[in-house]
């Protein structure tokens, strides 16, 4: 993890209500860096978001319409938000259901801008 | 499924479901086989299980030698499907978890729903397990035993 | 009133998972604090999504501060999670009333008196109305102008896809921008999300999976599950905002459990 990718994540976890950020490897599902509170399950979250990323990518190729910018899951209990980070890479991040929406996503896009 | 170790099941059979890799391989460090599942003949099982733990046997052995200290799971991502071999440590002995899987799955899945396994496991384990030291002698046989208990012959 | 509104306050910061919500909300309501009232509800009926009461109160707060939308999506939220509430029927009477639409009006309002047969004010509402419906062509001086439907219009322009678990089309149509018909192809490719999404939501402790809104480009999805059995997809165009799509989402999920409920 580089202090640039940590900088970046650190910056998505500031927004009220996320719990954490986290860089994953879009192919893998695997942690590339991560920012986020104690005990928060980053490894489970980057894999259930990439695969989660890939099934609904085939929404898009079906439809020809471009690949996914942004993803927001809505549960009961929270949200998981996914962004494309880049070249191969994911940005995801986990939130309670007490949050702007719309603040989180423009994290997510802009971290994902000075990653690019 | 086949599991020489009736408790061995639970975790391995929830293991596949979640991680929906085709094929796994549990062996002691000596290439004893303890469960499989989606295997469907013994000698690729009997293969599997050799070539498994001499990976993970020189793979330590190279770490050793360059002082790498140890290395965790080694992972063999092919075009069409990859290969997730990772060595764990039970209660009283060191075993071997293989798994092949395919795209409808992800090596951080794999490795998730794998690290959950251990644990459940490591939980349900007996005290002595099958991991008793295997003489080079006897090694052939033990395999040929485990083989017909896995495959019913 | 103040001092109770600083204790039910008090109250549910020491306790966030206080039911307190529905009274510090309700006396904030009647204070006219709607913004604030909203933010208690809101917040009440995120910790207890499947509370009626909860959703109620909400959809009152929202016809305060004339959301119709808003109070439709709430109290619809309402009679699904308790078929007979006396309050969402004569609130989405009301609704129907304001946006013109007398006769679902009428059918909100029968069914409350069926409910409360002691409340006279119902059936005298009820034969008011009916007596515009028949009168409709000549409509009555004072009556009100009827609202463009929009939440309706909005659904039926919204290209909508209903499918079941196993990628077989039930209803509605998804075509590419070329023209060509992709309802067979996106239903078959997204068959399996629903358990993809319980799975995720489940291992990550997050709860129900309630719906998955997706970007890509110039167009915007939202899918949902009516049903446990089923999965609906919406799509628009960037130019109509997220927020809204949910909200056209909500009411096509309502017309597909209706049309489910038919055709059992």
């Amino acid at each position: 993890m580089t202090a640039r990718e940590q900088m970046v994540l650190d910056d998505i976890t500031r927004v009220s209500g996320v719990k954490s950020a986290i860089l994953v490897a879009a192919d893998d599902g695997l942690v590339v860096a991560e920012s986020a509170l104690e005990g928060q399950a980053t490894e489970a979250a980057a894999a259930f978001a990439a695969r989660l990323a890939q099934r609904l990518a085939a929404l898009t190729r079906t439809l020809h319409t471009p690949p996914m910018s942004v993803m927001l899951l809505q549960a009961t209990g929270g949200q998981l938000f996914v962004a494309a980070g880049g070249e191969g890479l994911l940005l995801v991040a986990v939130t309670g259901n007490d949050v702007n929406i719309g603040e989180v996503r423009l994290a997510l896009l802009d971290a994902a801008g000075r990653l690019n | 499924m086949r599991a020489l170790e009736p408790w061995v099941e639970g975790p391995l059979r929830t293991f596949v479901a979640e991680s929906q890799v085709r094929v796994a391989l549990l062996m002691t460090s000596a290439g004893q086989v303890v469960a499989q599942h989606g295997f469907t003949r013994s000698l690729d099982v009997m293969t599997a299980a050799a070539l498994g733990a001499g990976i993970v046997a020189s793979t330590r052995e190279l770490a050793r030698e360059t002082g790498a200290g140890t290395f965790g799971a080694i992972v063999h991502q092919g075009g069409k499907q990859g290969v997730f071999l990772a060595p764990f440590s039970m209660p009283d002995a060191q075993w071997i978890g293989l798994a092949v899987f395919g795209p409808d799955t992800s090596i951080g899945l794999v490795q998730l729903f794998f690290g959950r396994m251990v644990d459940d496991l490591v939980k349900t384990a007996p005290r002595t397990l099958p991991g008793r030291e295997v003489l080079p002698e006897t090694f052939e046989d033990d395999l040929n035993a485990s083989l017909r208990a896995l495959f019913g012959r | 009133m103040t001092d109770d509104i600083a204790a039910m306050t008090l109250e549910l910061a020491q306790d966030p998972n206080s039911l307190v919500f529905l009274r510090l909300a309700e006396a904030l309501r009647r204070k006219g604090q709607l913004d604030a009232a909203l933010t208690v509800a809101g917040r009440g009926a995120g910790r207890y999504p499947e509370l009626a009461d909860a959703h109620d109160l909400l959809a009152r707060i929202q016809a305060d501060k004339g959301d119709g939308d808003g109070a439709f999506d709430a109290w619809t939220t309402v009679l699904r999670l308790a078929p007979d509430h006396l309050g969402a029927h004569k609130g989405l009477a009301f609704i129907a009333y304001r946006t013109g639409d007398l006769g679902r009006s009428v059918r909100h309002l029968t069914r409350a008196l069926e409910l409360a047969p002691a409340d006279t004010s119902l059936a005298s509402a009820i034969e008011r109305i009916r007596s515009m419906m028949v009168s409709r062509t000549e409509p009555a001086a004072g009556a009100p102008e009827p609202a463009p439907a929009e939440p309706r219009a909005a659904v039926d322009a919204t290209p909508t896809l209903l499918f079941d678990q196993q990628g077989r089309v039930l209803r509605g149509k998804l075509e590419r921008s070329d023209g060509v018909d992709a309802s067979d192809a996106v239903a078959a490719a997204l068959a399996g999300v629903s358990r993809e999404a319980e799975r995720a939501t489940r291992m990550l402790e997050l709860g129900e999976w309630r719906a998955i809104a997706i970007e890509s480009g110039a167009v915007n999805y939202e899918l949902r599950t009516p049903t446990s059995e089923t999965l609906l997809l919406v799509m628009r165009g960037r130019e109509v905002p997220a927020g809204r799509l949910a909200r056209i989402a909500d009411k096509a999920v309502d017309q597909a459990r209706q049309w489910l409920e038919e055709l059992a």
